[in-house]
């Protein structure tokens, strides 16, 4: 770990750090403010029709047609592809900046030909990008804790329950930045990095959204990270999904290392 | 003592040809000119020295240690500046002084500044405020800074003006003297003649010289131009070392390969009006490695 390393992670990430986390407060305000008026008549009136139950089902990954009360009903803030889109587009931003980015600009020259070894390089700039997403999380939950303030009693969700949900968006999202630098640590340019990313998301998004629906889809969603997320069980139960988190974060943790490893040994050409 | 050492070291890209078996070393306390035109592999064997690229085979050793494996190690003494230096464009120069200053654990702003007055650098203008010209001279100040056992220069005034330049290499010849190495790319060959003591040249991937600049101008022979007072009787030929490139009534022109004493008696008695005998500068040596090359 180096401190002007982590400097420099830290002036590049900001940017981003700051929009996402903007946008993810706004959305996560309106939402926990808007959807509990919504609550009474969307449960009796569109979730008695079979195909918004399996629409709500599989963006929820529960089954819908059970009654969903208010603490349920506010799982939607955390899954919104508005909110899942910010919070993975931060981290793909955050993590395709090293070494793919740096090598596309060029800036990777001088920054590797200071005294400082390839791995301290990603430690540093990991230990930014866990930071920076953490703001970005954390700016969210502030967002929704605005909003639920501005609701009814029975319709606030526990803010007990509402903190796991929380810790298990932030294992997805540290998922989703491990697979982010192990794909940056195999390119030389951030466009191709970035559409790799965003290829692997979109078909983990549409494996876990046609799970319900298409038989194929269901078996194969466990290979998909939103798998491992399910806000609403987390606000209906109270239960921490341990083995959810556990895999989220093992995955995490081997496709860092698998960057590492790779950017150690790769080549840097920028001419 | 050799500060700088590659031994057979060979890299290739895939079945492109990178660098094939270079052998160099760099004294210490030397100005090392490292000549070769575009795509020659100069830029190849400098990636290879500072750990971007593995080698093939072969190996390569800074200070005695090992350019891809102790990469980190090397370049706490090592500064290193490209011909086309890429900056992050929220930098300026007194914050890249002092995050470099950081990620290096020393304070590089006294001699980074003094360094900035010295090439006429405002160190308060953003990088993308600045022409690369600009940018070429913050990169300077950012590989000198910390006052380096070795600088590596892989074509490091492209981008300056003449004056610049003149400023920039009077600096080297003062680190030089005062110790440091300085291992310089350069296809511009009147820098490398007016800097360097000693030259490796690269063609196609593989040292063809590596001299001093006195051996490899006495292994170029003298460029040779005799005046006649009268056309030389028909059959005279010239000497077997002299190879003549312009034959005129009046004017020969060519290049003497080996020593002068018999040519000067092959002289005797003959009309010269004129004898010009010289070295070659880094110019015409540079062509007489390449003319084979060329003719092809």
């Amino acid at each position: 770990m180096n401190w002007g390393l982590m400097l420099k992670a830290a002036r590049e990430m900001w940017p981003a750090t700051l929009m996402c986390g903007g946008l993810l407060f706004g959305v996560e305000t309106v939402m926990a403010y808007v959807l509990p008026t919504f609550q009474a008549q969307f449960s009796n009136g569109m979730l008695q029709i079979e195909f918004v139950q399996s629409l709500v089902g599989a963006m929820l990954g529960v089954d819908a047609s059970e009654a969903m009360g208010p603490q349920a009903f506010m799982a939607f803030p955390w899954v919104h592809p508005v909110v899942l889109s910010l919070i993975w587009a931060h981290a793909m931003i955050c993590c395709t900046r090293m070494p793919a980015g740096e090598i596309d600009r060029g800036t990777i020259d001088l920054t590797l030909t200071l005294p400082v070894t390839r791995w301290t390089v990603l430690r540093s700039e990991t230990i930014v990008w866990i930071a920076a997403g953490a703001i970005v999380l954390l700016s969210g939950f502030a967002g929704y804790m605005l909003g639920r303030s501005f609701v009814g009693p029975d319709s606030r969700p526990d803010i007990g329950r509402t903190l796991i949900v929380l810790a298990n968006c932030f294992c997805l999202y540290l998922a989703v930045g491990g697979l982010a630098w192990c794909v940056s640590a195999c390119f030389d340019r951030r466009g191709p990095a970035l559409a790799v990313m965003f290829m692997i998301l979109l078909a983990s998004f549409l494996l876990n959204f046609l799970g319900p629906f298409w038989d194929v889809a269901d078996r194969l969603s466990f290979l998909g990270p939103l798998h491992y997320y399910l806000p609403m069980v987390i606000l209906r139960d109270g239960v921490i999904p341990w083995n959810n988190l556990a895999v989220l974060l093992t995955v995490a943790a081997l496709l860092w290392t698998a960057a590492g490893i790779i950017f150690n040994r790769r080549d840097i050409c920028t001419v | 003592m050799s500060i700088l050492e590659t031994e057979s070291l060979t890299r290739h890209y895939g079945a492109r040809r990178g660098i094939e078996a270079v052998n160099l070393s760099v004294r210490e306390g030397s100005l090392f000119g490292f000549l070769g035109p575009n795509g020659a592999g100069k830029t190849t064997t400098i990636r290879v020295l500072l750990g971007l690229l593995s080698p093939s085979s072969g190996g390569a050793k800074i200070f005695g240690l090992d350019c891809w494996h102790q990469s980190s190690q090397i370049k706490h003494e090592v500064g290193y500046i490209p011909g086309d230096v890429r900056l992050h464009s929220w930098l300026d120069g007194n914050t890249a002084l002092k995050l470099w200053g950081r990620i290096r654990r020393r304070d590089l702003l006294p001699e980074g500044r003094r360094l900035a007055d010295r090439f006429s650098l405002d160190l308060s203008v953003k990088v993308r405020k600045m022409s690369r010209g600009m940018r070429q001279k913050l990169g300077l100040i950012l590989a000198l800074a910390h006052r380096p056992r070795l600088l590596i220069l892989d074509e490091p005034t492209v981008t300056l003006d003449p004056l610049m330049q003149a400023t920039f290499l009077e600096h080297l010849r003062e680190l030089a003297s005062a110790g440091h190495t300085v291992f310089f790319s350069s296809h511009t060959l009147a820098e490398v003649e007016s800097l360097c003591d000693r030259v490796a040249m690269i063609r196609d991937g593989k040292i063809v010289a590596n001299e001093s600049l006195a051996e490899l101008r006495a292994h170029a022979g003298h460029e040779v131009t005799i005046r006649w007072r009268e056309p030389l009787a028909v059959g005279i030929a010239p000497p077997p070392a002299l190879s003549i490139t312009t034959r005129e009534p009046l004017l020969w022109h060519g290049r003497l390969d080996g020593p002068l004493e018999p040519f000067i008696a092959w002289l005797a008695g003959k009309p010269v009006e004129d004898l010009h005998l010289g070295r070659p500068d880094l110019e015409a040596l540079f062509r007489h490695f390449y003319a084979p090359q060329d003719a092809a």
